[in-house]
């Protein structure tokens, strides 16, 4: 007898295989409540993704459209000193048009309805500025009568609102009293946020010496804007005075570097939004690998059958590729149109905080990046689990329990590799930077490697020390947590992700407020008053007394420049191309003190502090904060000759503080010893706390009306306006994290609801048995209560070391934890996976045992 | 008549931890084609590991096993899919009806994964002959038991396959209903001339059939041929009752 022992059959592949795309579709039409969170994982992510990349390719845009408007030039000088005469003269022999501004912090009086002093920036203004963009005034005219009438001037509109400044009111600033043109809306280069900081009132440059603001020690802000016939002069000209800006300790800019400029500025913002995209997106992508693996295992049944009657292993397989990726290109879909949907409340929110007018526009590219990586992760991560399709046994038809075989194939090592591939290549692409893409694809996989570690751990311990005495509902829901099939580690993994995320917004955002809440201690001061001149002290301490208000420091400050360092002139380093100092170290003012002890605020941390030099031919050893002595270069015993009024003062380095800044302003860089800069000109900062809103109004009235020149800064004001930046800032963080959140959820969902499968026999057998439903749901209760008990602790506590991380070296504050709202994170992640838990239960204690039965034999 | 099915020497062992559990030892025996056999044996005797075996739902661990002159060992498992696909038809105990499908649906099945066209016809003439021509476009959660059951015998039949596998056709419906499935199930089997294998513990159902398997522990114990009209029922109840004691 001859048997056949070779089978010759028509070979289909998937796209000629009609009976698999039939059966695809008859299979899913009245199954695609089965793929929600499938869906749902793809939708979200993308829209994500979609969102953060279109509203990035539109700032990019508005940066590259609107530098030169921002500018407001084609070249502009940055100086904080006098522009030389030689140099000023250099610049008009250019013969092309030129504007100026200067400006200072001042006082200024509101003579008007609700009259009052603030804290201002007084901007005098010369020439045709800006050449580009608009001056937006209300009304239209307030410019032109500002330059051409005399004593005008004009104020940014938060602040006329605020001193409900209209016309034919007055502002007084130092000497002079100035008559109200109108409001300024929009100023090239200006912001809300720089706005609700140091608000602006302008001036015409002619009367900025009358008002006697500008004294010694002064901190004038100039800048000299000119006007090109093309970009290429203004570069040009950029080229051809780039040494004398430099030699001057000046700074410039051209619409280019003004691009790049803010485009740096923006650069963290990009990287947060792309870390937030990243991690909703891997989010996303646990999600599509566990709702198909979840997909998968309903389906058995379904598969045995098919390959018993005759499908191929990859036919199987092709029917439910082609339901995920048909899903995956509807889900990118509607992500793309939920992303663009978003793109649209981005600006809305962020809209304060940047100096550009957004256009929201749709990015084709985000768009097409959008469907591309939805696709991409729609077959990526479900033919991972779509392959053990492949092996499921006809034989399960006749035993249920019969197990796959478990073979590791070529396409199982393709797919894993691609899985690694993906996520790093996308972080790399995200952050343009492989190597920023390895930190956050590295961070990942700590983060995951770490609860995976903890589950495994958390379920040996259970086992270990298992409670055998407890009852049997708090028994029986301990037991879940290792037994066969258990869900442990993949819950703890996804609620403990979530929990991580929200912890570390959490804790970054605490330990951003707590660099500004310094006015809280209780003797600390909170108004500072500076710009005194010598003569004028003996008056200001006289006047802050008769207000009643302590005197709690008066600090002389006296304004010098580096000579040189370590033997080196300042040109020579300048020049040294080998040299990293970076030239505005070098080149600016600094403004010193001196005095024989330590402030409250500061602490030595190397060499000694010289208390007093006591004959004139002593050496002088200076303290420096630690920050500068690194940027500087600096080490203990180091010589450093300082420019006082043209004096050469040698010193070294006697030691290192390590400064707090924030507490009890004013703080400083270096610090002399007493005996050596007493005969040098200065100014005194007098420093003293004020206790209400009233005292600090009636002082600041008399002292602006005494002393014109001198100003103060009320920090209560400041902390206010902090206060609010802050809440806005929170409220930006917040909203974007709530797309990982979000989709943060849905995983946890799929992961429940995978969960729930496995444990439905179970309850729906206690059921059968005379389990009460009140039991039913507090043992389900009491598991998931566990489960979210140990991810979130997890969570937040890797948290504390992301939060920390995070803090001290990407955002350089101080790590303050607030442990209150680690709780509060903790407490709501237990609380929703219950309630998940819960809601996935209700099917079966509301179902009577035999529906159930029924349904599962089905 | 030539054969349909050849088992020589089918063993078939599982590795239990350190011990092996050999459930099929040492079963050979040959199907003719058209007939009627039944595989009988108490719970644990190899009955349904040897349909599945015959079936080529799964491989054995020694012996050989050959389906319409196919020898099955050599193939891999999608070539078994195709015999399967080709020649061979199941009836469950379970049904084992696709939830997605309607009833109609489910029929159609088989030929058109063989990429067949103009089934309807067919689909519905074998739901009339099992009186569901009306629940053709019901799902299977809409249809009672034996109602399913039903559907599952026109599936079987609707590839017109060479050799039909059931295995406890009736162990999941009540006496009645058993009743009109096994009826079904040998009338069109008749009227199709199709080789039926049917393993099952009813020896009421068995005693349809030309030759009945009898298996314990593993091995053939018994392999007899029911003349027409002769029953061995008595015999085989003593035996059974001691097997499922």
């Amino acid at each position: 007898m001859e048997y056949i022992i070779k089978i010759k059959k028509d070979k289909k592949n998937l796209l000629t295989d009609k009976w698999v795309w039939s059966m695809a579709w008859k299979d899913a039409r009245n199954n695609f409540s089965r793929l929600f969170l499938f869906i749902s994982s793809i939708v979200i992510g993308i829209a994500a993704l979609v969102a953060i990349s279109s509203f990035n390719n539109n700032l990019q845009e508005d940066i590259d459209g609107q530098a030169k408007e921002l500018l407001g030039a084609d070249y502009v000088v940055h100086a904080n000193t006098a522009i030389e005469p030689s140099f000023m003269a250099r610049m008009d022999t250019l013969g092309i048009e030129i504007a100026n501004t200067s400006s200072l912090a001042s006082m200024a009086y509101f003579m008007t309805s609700t009259s009052g002093t603030r804290l201002v920036r007084v901007v005098a203004m010369k020439g045709n500025f800006p050449f580009y963009g608009e001056l937006e005034t209300s009304p239209d005219s307030a410019y032109k009568v500002m330059k051409e009438n005399g004593a005008y001037a004009m104020v940014d509109s938060n602040l006329a609102t605020q001193y409900d400044v209209s016309t034919g009111d007055s502002i007084k600033i130092g000497n002079i009293t100035f008559q109200y043109a109108g409001e300024v809306k929009n100023i090239p280069g200006g912001g809300a946020v720089q706005a609700s900081f140091t608000p602006s009132i302008y001036i015409p440059m002619e009367y900025l010496d009358s008002t006697g603001l500008v004294q010694y020690g002064s901190r004038v802000n100039h800048d000299i804007f000119l006007k090109t016939q093309t970009t290429k002069i203004a570069e040009d000209i950029a080229d051809l005075l780039k040494n004398d800006v430099k030699k001057q300790g000046h700074t410039f800019e051209t619409v280019e570097s003004r691009k790049e400029n803010l485009g740096e500025a923006f650069e963290n913002l990009y990287r947060f939004f792309n870390l937030l995209a990243f991690v909703a997106l891997i989010l996303g992508c646990i999600g599509v690998a566990s709702s198909v693996h979840i997909y998968v295992k309903e389906k058995r049944a379904t598969v045995g059958v098919l390959r018993c009657i005759g499908a191929s292993g990859w036919q199987v397989f092709n029917i439910f590729l082609i339901q995920t990726v048909s899903l995956g290109i509807l889900g990118s879909f509607l992500g793309v149109i939920l992303g663009l949907g978003l793109q649209y409340s981005i600006p809305a929110i962020l809209g304060e905080f940047i100096p550009l007018d957004i256009n929201v526009a749709i990015s084709w590219v985000a768009v097409s990046q959008g469907m591309l990586v939805g696709i991409v992760i729609a077959i990526l991560f479900s033919v991972l689990p779509l392959i053990s399709v492949r092996f499921v046994p006809p034989l399960v038809v006749l035993r249920n329990a019969m197990e796959s075989s478990r073979k590791v194939t070529k396409t199982m090592v393709l797919t894993i590799s691609l899985i690694v591939i993906f996520p790093l290549t996308f972080a790399a692409f995200l952050t343009k930077s492989w190597a920023v893409g390895a930190m956050f694809f590295g961070g990942l996989l700590v983060a995951f490697g770490c609860l995976a570690l903890f589950a495994k751990f958390l379920t040996f311990l259970v086992k270990r020390f298992f409670p055998h005495g407890w009852n049997f509902i708090w028994r029986q829901s301990l037991s879940n947590l290792f037994r066969p099939n258990n869900q442990t580690t993949v819950l703890v993994v996804v609620i403990g992700l979530g929990a991580f995320l929200v912890a570390t917004l959490s804790l970054i955002q605490n330990s951003l407020l707590n660099q500004v809440e310094f006015v809280g201690n209780e003797n600390q001061s909170n108004t500072i008053l500076f710009d005194i001149q010598p003569h004028q002290v003996d008056g200001v301490i006289q006047l802050v007394s008769d207000n009643n208000l302590p005197i709690n420091q008066v600090v002389p400050i006296v304004t010098t420049r580096l000579k040189s360092l370590r033997g080196k002139t300042i040109d020579i380093i300048q020049k040294d191309t080998s040299d990293n100092i970076p030239n505005w170290a070098l080149t600016r003012e600094y403004r010193v003190t001196y005095r024989d002890s330590l402030h409250q605020s500061e602490k030595l941390i190397e060499g000694t502090m010289q208390r007093e030099v006591v004959n004139s031919g002593d050496t002088i050893f200076v303290t420096i904060s630690e920050g500068l002595k690194e940027t500087l270069e600096l080490e203990i015993g180091d010589r450093v000759v300082f420019d006082v009024q043209g004096i050469p003062i040698i010193t070294y380095i006697g030691g290192v503080r390590d400064v707090e800044w924030s507490n009890d302003p004013p703080n400083f860089i270096f610090v002399f010893p007493k005996g050596v800069l007493e005969p040098a000109p200065k100014i005194f900062v007098l420093t003293t706390k004020t206790t209400d809103k009233a005292t600090a109004g009636v002082f600041q009235r008399e002292l602006i009306t005494a002393f014109p020149n001198v100003s103060a800064i009320d920090l209560n004001i400041i902390l206010e306006t902090l206060q609010t930046f802050f809440d806005k800032v929170a409220f930006v963080i917040r909203f974007m994290a709530l797309f990982s959140i979000i989709t943060g959820l849905v995983v946890l969902a799929g992961a429940v609801i995978n969960s729930k499968y496995l444990r439905m026999k179970e309850n729906v057998l206690l059921r059968t048995l005379g389990a009460l439903k009140k039991q039913i749901v507090a043992m389900t209760l009491i598991e998931y209560g566990y489960l979210g008990f140990f991810a979130g602790l997890t969570g937040v506590g890797l948290s504390v070391i992301s939060g920390w991380g995070l803090a001290t070296f990407f955002f350089e504050v101080k790590f303050s934890p607030d442990y209150l709202s680690l709780l509060g994170v903790w407490g709501v992640v237990i609380l929703l996976t219950m309630i998940v838990g819960w809601w996935n239960t209700r099917d079966v204690v509301n179902s009577s045992p035999l529906e159930i039965l029924r349904r599962e034999v089905l | 008549m030539s054969n349909i099915l050849t088992a020589e020497n089918l063993s078939k062992s599982f590795n239990t931890g350190d011990k092996k559990l050999t459930v099929l030892d040492s079963v050979s025996f040959e199907v003719e084609s058209g007939a009627t056999v039944a595989i009988v044996g108490p719970s644990g005797s190899g009955k349904t590991t040897l349909l599945g075996l015959c079936a080529g739902l799964d491989v054995p661990s020694e012996g050989t096993i050959s389906l319409v002159d196919i020898k099955l060992n050599a193939l891999n498992e999608d070539d078994r899919a195709y015999v399967r696909n080709q020649h061979v038809g199941f009836i469950f105990q379970n049904f084992q009806l696709l939830p997605t499908l309607t009833a109609l649906e489910n029929v159609m099945l088989p030929l058109e994964l063989r990429g067949e066209k103009n089934l309807l016809r067919r689909a519905k003439e074998l739901l009339e002959r099992v009186e569901l021509i009306d629940r053709g476009h019901h799902y299977p959660s809409q249809l009672s038991g034996g109602e399913q059951q039903r559907v599952a015998i026109a599936r079987a039949f609707m590839s017109n396959p060479k050799i039909l596998f059931a295995d406890e056709p009736t162990g999941n419906l009540d006496e009645d209903t058993a009743g009109i499935v096994t009826k079904l199930l040998f009338d069109i089997n008749r009227e199709e001339g199709t080789t039926l294998i049917l393993v099952t513990h009813n020896l009421e159902l068995a005693q349809h059939t030309q030759r009945i398997l009898q298996l314990k522990g593993g091995k053939l114990v018994s392999d007899r041929r029911l003349p027409a009209n002769e029953t061995i029922v008595s015999d085989l109840t003593s035996e059974q009752e001691s097997f499922t004691a």
